[in-house]
């Protein structure tokens, strides 16, 4: 049923010609030593220092992952701009932010406005579970408007000393030599609403792509493509009675008339709630989704207006490169969404954090120029903390995403308590907790056990076809 | 740039099987009652009138949707009838009491009546509710009835099928080799050939397995090629100047 057609996978190899002209850009009389050997990690003690300036860096995307970038820059001592287009920009987003986030940034808790501690999974069947026992008091998901959250970090970045710019970002030109800058071309809009905004160029010694999923950072480095998936979401505002239902519960649906790859869901924002699906395979089928998501939870939101429509892409894995010689990419423009749960705001936002320490560090608080080795140890140091946690979701999406008795089994298990216990330890501290084996073992007796009632009741239902 | 899903014609030409004239959603007003029974004519009047301005322009208004929605509170009623129905089937669970045969329970029926209400829903989703929850959990259908209806009747096959080969099989050895019955047993080689296929017997049963085994194999190793790709062609990339 979902069984996808696997793209062959081709990387960087078979990428359009205009990857070819860019790299043509550095001549190939280029000898100096440590840009041959800038895989291996070199300290930037080759890079001379830079005579009466800081470094300048520029970071294009105000949102989590570019305001936590310039926050972090700024206060290493870098000279750093920020760049966003939309200063009350309401990205579609889930808005779903983990425990950990809030104390790893130091967000305000009024900044959240709601505490969500109960979750119903509802199979294709509509067996319904509900996931949250295990919680204790302190632990929640925090539900965030993105317009607060973004403005809140930019804000943060402004008082640590980073210049925040309202503009759009156009194209960049690539240096000449291996310490020319970069020249950004933008378009500035001042306070004037309606004006069409000045062109406007800036010279910059790095750059942080945090420009979101259809980064022009990205393109400019020709950093290649990724698959996405549409993300389509209703905001609906439900009677006062419905809404209580939803004071601190999100739902979670997955079924084929839902979603082929994904799962629809209702999650509560500050008075409304978001109704919403997403695909990946079947993007032409997005309202059909839409509908059928809407009718399952039809009885619950019976009565509600919709306030807005809103799509977006999301990432499915990182793009093939994420970096080149000073340019980085971060968050959703790096292609940091999780599968299974599409998680991104926080690994927008620490990814923002990590590439940043890495060029504080690189260029000593700002008093050298950094090169590529640098910003690769911030790719080394995400991939060593973050790429188990992705694989396990990968697996998860590719085991119980896949046919309605894999979603079946999929409820069914996420009834176990240890399961919970499991999976919101990892959600909410983004860390793989050990387990006692013994519950290991039983967890997986359970899983296959699942699986094999699911799969048998498919077969039973295809006889009955016949 | 945000991509904003821009919907050409909003929902009313939505014409899949999957959601046929009788289901009911919150915007297609105007082909739910079509077909369904009279006393809704009067509700569907107003929202045809909402609908007419709307389906005439390609982009659509959030305003016109809203009202479209509000209407909808009158039908909620007449869809009841496409909810799963069954004597047995009770607040949210099957009444297993209902399915005793000679005093134990027919955990056969239980099984088939599960399949029949999944492929009802598949067919025909359902809004969940909370006044009826389904509560229903397979693993209250004991291990040994699923062995016995599933797995039992394909391991009778699969073992039919290897006594069958096995005993043609060491009946050309012998003709061929010479090795008897009993000295296969003892042969290391012969051996080995068993092992092999008793556990390739386990993952290929029918010629399509070999394909799924190979996707599945390619699809394991896709999502680390993704992530290192970010490495692969740094290497490429400095090489190459």
């Amino acid at each position: 049923m979902s069984s996808f057609a696997l793209k062959s996978f081709t990387g960087l190899r078979q990428s359009p010609t205009d990857q070819i002209t860019l790299v043509s850009h550095v001549p190939s009389s280029l000898s100096l030593p440590h840009r041959r050997t800038s895989l291996r990690v070199t300290a930037s003690r080759a890079s001379p220092k830079l005579a009466n300036r800081t470094l300048r860096v520029a970071v294009i995307g105000g949102g989590p992952a570019g305001g936590a970038a310039a926050e972090t820059l700024a206060q290493g001592g870098v000279e750093t701009i920020l760049i966003e287009r939309k200063m009350d920009n309401c990205k579609p987003c889930g808005g779903a932010i983990p425990l950990c986030m809030v104390g790893e940034f130091n967000l305000p808790l009024d900044i959240i406005d709601r505490r969500v501690t109960k979750m119903k999974m509802i199979s294709p069947s509509n067996i319904a579970v509900d996931i949250g026992r295990t919680l204790k008091e302190h632990e929640y998901i925090g539900m965030v408007r993105r317009e607060v959250l973004d403005q809140y970090l930019r804000e943060r970045a402004e008082k640590s000393g980073a210049t925040v710019i309202n503009g759009l970002f156009l194209k960049m030109d690539l240096p000449e030599e291996w310490d020319s800058p970069y020249v950004l071309h933008y378009t500035e809009y001042d306070g004037k609403t309606g004006a069409t905004g000045q062109k406007k160029t800036m010279e910059v010694d790095a750059v942080i792509g945090a420009d979101g999923a259809n980064s022009r950072v990205a393109k400019s480095i020709g950093a290649g493509d990724y698959d996405y998936a549409i993300a389509f979401q209703e905001r609906i505002r439900i009677p006062d009675d419905k809404m209580t239902y939803y004071e601190d519960l999100a739902e979670m649906y997955v079924g084929d008339d839902v979603s082929p790859d994904f799962y629809g869901w209702v999650f509560p924002k500050c008075d409304h709630v978001a109704v919403g699906t997403g695909t990946v395979t079947h993007k032409g089928d997005i309202k059909k989704f839409q509908l059928a998501t809407r009718n399952r939870a039809k009885d619950k939101i019976l009565g509600g207006k919709i306030i807005r429509v809103e799509a977006h892409p999301i990432p499915e894995h990182p793009r093939p490169r994420r970096l080149s010689k000073r340019v980085a990419l971060v968050g959703d423009a790096a292609g940091y969404v999780t599968k299974c749960s599409g998680e991104g705001i926080y690994f927008a936002a620490k990814s923002g954090r990590m590439c940043a320490e890495a060029i504080v560090e690189g260029s000593q608080n700002g008093k050298k120029m950094i090169d590529e080795s640098d910003l690769r140890k911030y790719l080394e140091k995400w991939d060593k903390t973050y790429l188990p946690t992705y694989r396990v979701l990968d697996v998860l999406q590719k085991v119980f995403y896949r046919s309605n008795p894999a979603r079946e089994a999929f409820v069914e298990m996420c009834g176990d308590e240890y399961v919970q216990k499991m999976t919101f330890d990892s959600y909410l501290y983004k860390r793989v907790a050990p387990g006692s084996p013994l519950e290991d073992l039983k967890l997986a007796v359970n899983t296959i056990g699942s699986v094999f009632r699911a799969n048998a009741l498919r077969r039973e239902i295809e006889k009955l076809n016949v | 740039m945000a991509l904003l899903f821009s919907p050409p014609i909003f929902i009313p030409k939505n014409s899949s099987p999957l959601l046929s004239a009788n289901r009911f959603s919150l915007l297609s007003v105007t082909r739910a009652n079509s077909s369904s029974d009279t006393g809704i004519t009067s509700p569907a009047t107003i929202s045809v009138d909402v609908k007419e301005p709307h389906t005439s322009t390609p982009v659509v208004k959030k305003e016109e949707v809203s009202s479209a929605v509000e209407g909808e509170e009158e039908m909620k009623t007449t869809e009841t009838f496409t909810n799963f129905e069954d004597a047995r089937w009770v607040n949210g669970t099957w009444d297993l009491k209902q399915f005793e045969k000679d005093g134990k329970t027919d955990w056969d029926d239980v099984i088939v009546s599960e399949a029949k209400r999944r492929k009802w829903l598949e067919e025909n989703p359902e809004s969940t509710s909370n006044d009826e929850p389904v509560v229903f959990d397979t693993s209250v259908i004991p291990w040994w009835a699923w062995m016995k209806r599933y797995h039992l009747p394909e391991a009778e096959l699969l073992n039919g099928r290897a006594a069958m080969v096995g005993f043609f099989m060491a009946y050309f050895v012998d003709s061929l080799t010479g090795v008897g019955l009993v000295d296969q047993t003892g042969n290391f080689f012969c051996k080995t050939l068993l092992f092999v296929a008793v556990a390739g017997v386990l993952f290929i049963r029918k010629n399509e397995d070999v394909d799924k085994l190979k996707k599945l194999f390619d699809e394991t190793m896709l999502y680390d090629k993704q992530w290192q790709a970010a490495w692969k062609d740094g290497e490429e990339d400095s090489s190459k100047k």
